[in-house]
C-alpha cells in the first residue's frame, strides 16, 4: 500500500462547526435513485413500460376477432380508445403489481443480499431517513412505470388502431378529445392502488429479508385479492380489497359519472399504504443488523 | 466492574460500561466494559464467537444492547442518533459494498451519506483514500470483479473518506494473504502514528501483539483479561519447544536430572515438548549435545502470548462449561 496519508481536516473548522452532522433524505434519495439507475434490471423494466405496450397492442389489433368477453374489447381492434382501456384492465391485474414490486419488492431486501446495511447504516444516515429514501425512490418508479405504460399504451393504440368516437360504458357516445382525457384519467385512477402495492411490497422486502418473496409475496397477495373479489356475497369485504381500486375507472366512462369508487379507492390504498409503511418502519427499526 | 460517569466518559474515544446481548439463552456479551484512550490502539482478542464483533456491531448502533452504555467521544445512541458515528469509521466483519457499482461509485455514494455533496471536493478525497489503499487504476472496475484483498483495502478507504478520529476494524486481516497482512498492519500502524486512534478486533495474538498498545481478551462473551500488552507478556508462561533427537529416552534423562526448571514430557505427535526459562532452555540443549544425544530439532511450538491467549479463553470457555 501507498505511503501516502489522507488530508486531515481543518480540526479547528471541525471543531467550530461541531463535527459531521447527519445526512438529510435529499442525500440519501440521491444515493438509491443512484443506484437504482446502476441497476440493468431497472432499466430493462423502464424501456419494457415502453416497448411492450406496443406489441400488445399490434398483437391484439391483428386478431381477426376482437376479445368481446372484456371490458371494452368489443372495440378494441376499431378504436383506439377502447384498445387503451383493455389494455389497462389486463394490465392491471398483475403487470402493474408485478412492475412495481421489481423494484419496491427488492429495494430493501437487496441490502440484505449484499450485506450492505452494516456498510450504509455506519455513515452519517439514520435508519429512519434511509428508509424514507428508499420508500420515496420505489414509490416514484412504480409511477414513473405507471406513466410509461400509460403514455406509451394510448399513443401506441392510436397510432396502430386508430381514433374515432368511444362507445362509453353506458352506451353514449364519447367524442375523441374527451375520451382521450377520460382514458388518460381512466390510466391515473391506477396511481392510489400501484402506490399501496409498492408499500405492500416494501413490507415484504423488510419483513423477509428476501427479494423474491418481496417482489411475488405483493403480486400473488393481488391475485388472491382479484379471487377473492370476484366472489359473490363478499359485498362487504369488496371496497376494502387493493384490486377493488384498480376499477374504479369504469365510473368515468358511465353516463353519468360517478366517482364514489375512485374516492373509496383512494382511501383504501391510503389505509393499506399507511399500514403497510407502519409495520415496515418498525420492523427495520427495531431490527438487529447481524448479517452481512 | 468500573462504575464510569459521562463527565469522565467525555474524554475517551470509547467508553463501553457493563454491556450485555443475549439473544434467547445465548449471552453473546455479558456485562463487558471497554475503555479506549484517544490516540491509542485498542485491541480487542479473542476467538471466533467470542463476542466481538457483537461488542462492534452495538459500538455502531446496528446492534441495541440489553443493557450497558457506550459512550462514542461522548456520544450515545439513545441520546444523539447517528451523530454518535460523527468521528468514527470502520468495517465489521469482511466490508461490503455494491457488486453492480464501481470501486469509486460506491465510494462516491457513501461520501453522499457522509453529507459530502461537494462533486470536486469527495472526487478529490477519494483518489486521496483510493492512493493511500494502492488501488488506484482498479477505481472504475466493478466490485464485483474485486478479490477478497482488494475488497478489504476498498472497505478502509471508505473509512477514511469520513475523516475519522477513531477507526475500528473489525479482523482487518481475515482473508488476505501473508503480503496482504503485512500491508494491512503497516498500514494500521502508519494511520495510528498519525494520531488516529485505532480499535481493532483480532483472533491473532501477533496481530495484537504487533500494533496494539492495549487489549481485552474476550472468551465466550466476557472479559478474560484486560491491560497492556506489557502486562500481558509479564503473565506469559515460559516459551515451549518441540525437541526430536535420536535417543528420545536419554534427552528425557538429561533433563529430570540436570535441569529442574525445564519440563520434559511426551508430545502427543512423537518427540518431547520441552518448557521452561529461555537461559534454562539453552543450557539444557547445550547438555545434549555434551551428552552426544543427536539432535533432530528444537522449534518453538507457540509463542508465549499465544500459549497465555489459549490458557486464558480454554479457562473460560472450562468455566462456562
Amino acid at each position: 500500500m501507498s505511503t501516502t496519508t489522507l488530508t486531515r481536516p481543518d480540526a479547528a473548522a471541525a471543531r467550530a462547526s461541531g463535527g459531521r452532522t447527519s445526512v438529510g433524505l435529499g442525500a440519501a434519495v440521491r444515493w438509491e435513485a443512484r443506484k437504482l439507475r446502476a441497476q440493468l434490471r431497472t432499466k430493462a423494466l423502464l424501456v419494457g413500460a415502453l416497448l411492450a405496450p406496443v406489441a400488445v397492442v399490434v398483437v391484439v389489433s391483428a386478431q381477426s376477432r376482437p376479445p368481446k368477453d372484456t371490458l371494452f374489447g368489443r372495440f378494441a381492434t376499431d378504436n383506439g380508445y377502447a384498445m387503451a382501456l383493455l389494455v389497462l384492465g389486463f394490465a392491471s391485474q398483475w403487470i402493474l403489481p408485478l412492475v412495481t414490486a421489481v423494484v419496491a419488492g427488492d429495494i430493501f431486501a437487496s441490502e440484505d443480499q449484499h450485506g450492505t446495511w452494516k456498510t450504509v447504516l455506519t455513515r452519517s444516515v439514520s435508519r429512519s431517513r434511509l428508509f424514507w429514501a428508499k420508500v420515496l425512490v420505489a414509490v416514484v418508479f412504480g409511477l414513473v412505470a405507471l406513466v410509461l405504460l400509460a403514455g406509451a399504451t394510448i399513443a401506441a393504440s392510436l397510432v396502430v388502431v386508430g381514433q374515432s368516437p368511444l362507445t362509453g360504458l353506458s352506451g353514449q357516445t364519447i367524442a375523441p378529445h374527451a375520451a382521450l382525457g377520460l382514458v388518460a384519467a381512466s390510466w391515473a385512477t391506477a396511481a392510489p392502488p400501484l402506490v399501496a402495492i409498492s408499500c405492500l411490497a416494501i413490507l415484504f422486502s423488510v419483513w423477509s429479508r428476501n427479494a423474491a418473496v418481496g417482489i411475488a409475496g405483493p403480486v400473488v397477495a393481488a391475485m388472491v385479492m382479484q379471487l377473492v373479489g370476484s366472489l359473490g356475497g363478499i359485498e362487504a369485504v369488496r371496497p376494502y380489497l387493493l384490486t377493488t381500486p384498480f376499477e374504479a375507472w369504469h365510473g368515468l366512462l358511465a353516463e353519468p359519472r360517478f366517482t364514489g369508487p375512485l374516492v373509496d379507492g383512494v382511501l383504501t390504498s391510503a389505509v393499506w399504504s399507511v399500514a403497510a409503511l407502519a409495520a415496515a418502519y418498525v420492523i427495520l427499526r427495531r431490527r438487529d443488523i447481524t448479517g452481512g | 466492574m468500573t462504575t464510569t460517569t459521562r463527565a469522565e466518559s467525555d474524554g475517551d474515544a470509547v467508553d463501553v460500561v457493563g454491556v450485555t446481548k443475549r439473544y434467547g439463552p445465548l449471552v453473546a456479551v455479558d456485562d463487558v466494559s471497554v475503555r479506549v484512550a484517544p490516540g491509542e490502539v485498542y485491541g480487542i482478542l479473542g476467538p471466533n464467537g467470542a463476542g466481538k464483533t457483537t461488542l462492534l456491531r452495538m459500538l455502531f448502533g446496528l446492534i441495541r444492547p440489553d443493557s450497558g452504555t457506550i459512550h462514542v467521544f461522548g456520544r450515545t445512541w439513545a441520546h444523539d442518533g447517528v451523530r454518535t458515528l460523527d468521528h468514527v469509521a470502520g468495517f465489521i466483519e469482511s466490508p461490503k459494498f455494491y457488486p453492480y457499482l464501481t470501486g469509486r461509485q460506491n465510494l462516491e455514494g457513501l461520501g453522499l451519506l457522509d453529507g459530502t455533496w461537494d462533486g470536486r471536493a469527495l472526487g478529490d478525497r477519494i483518489d486521496e483514500a483510493l492512493d493511500v489503499v494502492d488501488l488506484v487504476g482498479r477505481e472504475d472496475d466493478r466490485v464485483g470483479g474485486y478479490s477478497y484483498g482488494m475488497r478489504q483495502r476498498l472497505g478502509v478507504a471508505a473509512s477514511l473518506l469520513r475523516n475519522p478520529r477513531l477507526l475500528v476494524l473489525d479482523e482487518p486481516a481475515n482473508g488476505l494473504d501473508p503480503a496482504g497482512i503485512r500491508d494491512m498492519r503497516a498500514l494500521v500502524k502508519r494511520l495510528a502514528s498519525n494520531g488516529l486512534t485505532v480499535l481493532l478486533s483480532s483472533h491473532h495474538m501477533d496481530e495484537v501483539e504487533e500494533i496494539c498498545d492495549n487489549v481485552t481478551i474476550m472468551s465466550r462473551g466476557s472479559v478474560a483479561f484486560h491491560g497492556t500488552i506489557s502486562d500481558l507478556r509479564a503473565m506469559a508462561p515460559d516459551p515451549g519447544h518441540l525437541l526430536r533427537t535420536g535417543d528420545d529416552a536419554q534427552a528425557a534423562a538429561i533433563g529430570h536430572d540436570r535441569h529442574r526448571d525445564v519440563a520434559v514430557e511426551p508430545a502427543p505427535g512423537g518427540g518431547l515438548m520441552v518448557t521452561g526459562p529461555q537461559h534454562e532452555l539453552s543450557s539444557f540443549v547445550a547438555d545434549l549435545v555434551r551428552a552426544e544425544v543427536p539432535l533432530l530439532a528444537f522449534t518453538p511450538t507457540r509463542t508465549p502470548l499465544e500459549e497465555l491467549f489459549f490458557m486464558l479463553t480454554d479457562a473460560r470457555s472450562e468455566e462456562v462449561a
